[in-house]
């Protein structure tokens, strides 16, 4: 095979991603720095830095950036110490192992927008499941405003997250487990180890890659956060579960603010990409040991 | 070799898109007209209409697309469409709120080139009013629903009261009961308080019926008045002060406030009247126990038109290829007959002057009728037409506040004052 006939191959990968991808990326880029609203209305004005200032200066940025944070690091160490005890759990030999283990895959498995709805429910006040079952065995007098009230709805969401997602982390790290060889627990107990120092000295280490990858995948995921506010909480009470992505949604196809909206999304783009450098540089520093 | 073989691929491909496109043309001698509208709150009614329209007109061709019965997602698929400069679809089903900001993007065709003389003084004059922007009018309206009381005629029996006119009279009522009744599960008030259109709606029921308005008489933001301080104290008392309103209020919708009403467990409620069949269906816990009249004012503003109003409109797409088939479509949907048959099946009243007084009609819609003489006289619609492409960022700001009170994160006096400067800077004033 010929060297042209190879590039011909990946053509159709290179457009795909580059007109899917690079080229949105690059157009909203440059309309960050616009005063673009299409339509009549709409203005089309060159403002250099202008929406970025802007961003620095807009308080409900500055909030949605706290409960991105705040969401993403929460749910991502809950998740993670969750996810590692299900995987170490799933490691052993049982009977029934394959059915838990895909009774366990189930909340991930359910579309996200379809979760929110449901739990929704569940947490209704007044006549949701959760508070009546705690009415009934007593454990509170009065039913909790579960997504009316700061901080309890920022809290509900977030185990809405936990619930959905630490499945999905036992599974990479149970991945993670299953290529650690047998022999190195065998010599371990040789020279006797405790199953403590097992986990501590043998599994953790060894399964550090695995874990920072499952950090890597899920944090990107908590930090764009879209689904689960939007039909939660829709960002309420009082702006305590607004996140940056359902931020920018609302400026941009409520408001048709596409200059600012377009900031927003940028600055989400960014921090994201920072995170990632530093992520990568500490798993090369990791694997390369 | 390997060049003769593309040229023929090429040959081939180009054939076949040739024949493609003659056929496209060839079908296209009809018109094809592409109508969005949500299914839901129409009954089914739709496709009788549209086999009706069809056969009245043989040369065009309707393709009905069926858009989410959620207002806030029609609201984005449209905006998606019109940005795109997409001609379909030709006619869309606007909520009344919409046709100003469209109208102002450049979005919607005005209709006044396609309109007969006085044919726009036919509907309700508020919806037109609401459809009109900058002195053109936009849209037709194809149907109307507004906000109700709903209230417990057995408890309010009861305890010896008339229905509640004002709302010092409903606040009054609902402690009386509550302390009365003794239930734990029962609820004095409940409304769509949750941080969305409607809670803009319900404070605005609030300030209209305190004898406020959203802009003056000179046009002047009229929000941190003090009709407007008193109006939101009010809400916010009837949580944190006297307890009618329990604190989930804030996280309702209208489907959550009907769940709750339905179930028997709340005495008064305020939400749109689609909710009338549903409680008065056979399955409804409250079906003989269930009344509806216009909703409060305060104390000395009887006179005010204090209902917000609720509607869908007929709006065509700025880009459409086939403006005068489109309005067609929207005359025809909006037209006397139309209106009737909407209405007889799904309960939502009709928008043209008059259709109000047909007997048939009258008897059809049952009781959901008397909801006529309530719009008529004291409805009202939310500033959409003054604010414009603005509206939808208004009104978050109005939520934004609203809830900030009611959270009691700020006192009304200061979240209306924070509100009013952001919508003058929104607004550039």
């Amino acid at each position: 095979m010929s060297r042209s006939s190879g590039w011909w191959l990946v053509l159709p990968a290179c457009i795909i991603v580059g007109g899917t991808m690079l080229l949105p990326t690059l157009y909203t880029a440059g309309l960050s720095f616009f005063r673009y609203s299409p339509g009549g209305a709409g203005t089309n004005e060159w403002i250099g830095l202008g929406n970025y200032l802007r961003l620095l200066k807009d308080g409900m940025f500055g909030t949605t950036l706290y409960n991105t944070v705040l969401f993403t690091v929460v749910t991502i160490y809950i998740e993670l110490t969750i996810g590692l005890g299900l995987a170490l759990l799933l490691n052993r030999m049982f009977r029934g192992r394959g059915l838990v283990r895909l009774a366990i895959l189930f909340p991930w498995a359910l579309p996200t927008a379809l979760t929110a709805l449901m739990w929704r429910w569940l947490y209704n006040t007044d006549f949701g499941i959760i508070n009546a079952f705690l009415l009934q065995v007593g454990l509170v007098d009065q039913p909790i405003n579960w997504l009316g009230s700061v901080p309890m709805a920022m809290i509900a969401m977030m185990s809405v997250a936990i619930w959905k997602t630490s499945s999905f982390m036992a599974l990479i790290l149970l991945a993670g487990l299953q290529s650690i060889p047998g022999e190195i627990y065998e010599a371990a107990k040789i020279d006797g180890a405790a199953p403590w120092g097992a986990l501590r000295y043998i599994t953790l280490p060894l399964l550090l890659p695995t874990l920072l990858v499952s950090v890597i995948l899920r944090s990107m995921d908590a930090f764009r956060t879209f689904e689960l506010p939007l039909n939660l909480t829709g960002g309420g009470p009082v702006n305590s579960t607004e996140v940056i992505s359902t931020y920018a949604y609302q400026r941009l196809f409520e408001y048709v603010d596409f200059g600012y909206g377009s900031t927003l999304i940028m600055s989400q783009f960014l921090i994201l990409l920072a995170l990632q450098l530093v992520y990568v540089r500490f798993y090369l520093g990791v694997t390369r040991k | 070799m390997m060049r003769m073989q593309h040229q023929r691929v090429l040959a081939t491909l180009v054939t076949a898109l040739c024949l493609f496109l003659g056929a496209a043309i060839a079908q296209n001698a009809n018109v094809r007209l592409v109508l969005a509208i949500s299914p839901r709150e129409l009954a089914g009614t739709l496709p009788g209409l549209i086999d009706q329209f069809e056969q009245e007109h043989p040369n065009i061709e309707i393709e009905w697309l069926q858009v989410p019965g959620v207002p806030g997602e029609q609201y984005s698929l449209y905006v998606n469409q019109f940005i795109a400069n997409n001609p379909t679809p030709d006619v869309i089903a606007a909520d009344v709120i919409w046709p100003a900001a469209f109208a102002a993007n450049g979005w919607i065709s005005p209709l006044d080139p396609y309109l007969t003389e006085g044919e726009a003084d036919e509907f309700v004059p508020a919806l037109i009013e609401a459809a009109t922007y900058q002195d053109q009018v936009y849209a037709m309206p194809f149907y109307q629903n507004g906000v109700h009381l709903f209230y417990r005629t057995d408890l309010l029996e009861k305890y010896g009261f008339e229905p509640p006119e004002t709302w010092e009279e409903l606040i009054e009522q609902a402690r009386t009961i509550l302390a009365g009744e003794r239930n734990p599960t029962l609820r004095g008030y409940v409304s769509m308080w949750d941080s969305i259109e409607g809670l803009t709606m319900n404070y605005l029921q609030f300030l209209w019926g305190a004898g406020g308005s959203f802009f003056d008489e000179n046009g002047e933001l009229a929000i941190d008045s003090p009709e407007s301080i008193k109006a939101l104290q009010t809400m916010v008392d009837m949580i944190h002060e006297h307890g009618v309103a329990p604190e989930s209020i804030l996280t309702y919708r209208p489907d959550d406030a009907r769940t709750l009403f339905q179930q028997g467990r709340s005495i008064f409620m305020v939400v749109q009247g689609f909710v009338w069949p549903i409680l008065t269906a056979d399955d409804s816990l409250v079906k003989d126990d269930v009344a509806f009249m216009r909703v409060p004012y305060f104390e000395g503003f009887e006179d005010s038109r204090n209902v917000a109003l609720g509607g869908w409109l007929f709006a065509m797409n700025s880009n459409s290829r086939h403006k005068e088939e489109a309005m067609e479509l929207i005359r025809f949907l909006t037209s006397v007959e139309s209106q009737a048959l909407v209405a007889a099946e799904s309960g939502n009243l009709p928008t043209r002057a008059g259709v109000d007084e047909d007997p048939a009609l009258i008897a059809a819609l049952g009781e959901a009728a008397r909801g006529f003489e309530i719009f008529n006289r004291y409805g009202n619609v939310r500033p959409s037409a003054e604010t414009g492409a603005h509206y939808p960022e208004v009104s978050q700001v109005i939520q934004d506040a609203v809830s900030r009170a009611l959270h009691q994160r700020q006192t009304p006096e200061e979240a209306l004052a924070q509100a009013a400067a952001e919508i003058k800077r929104i607004l550039g004033q």
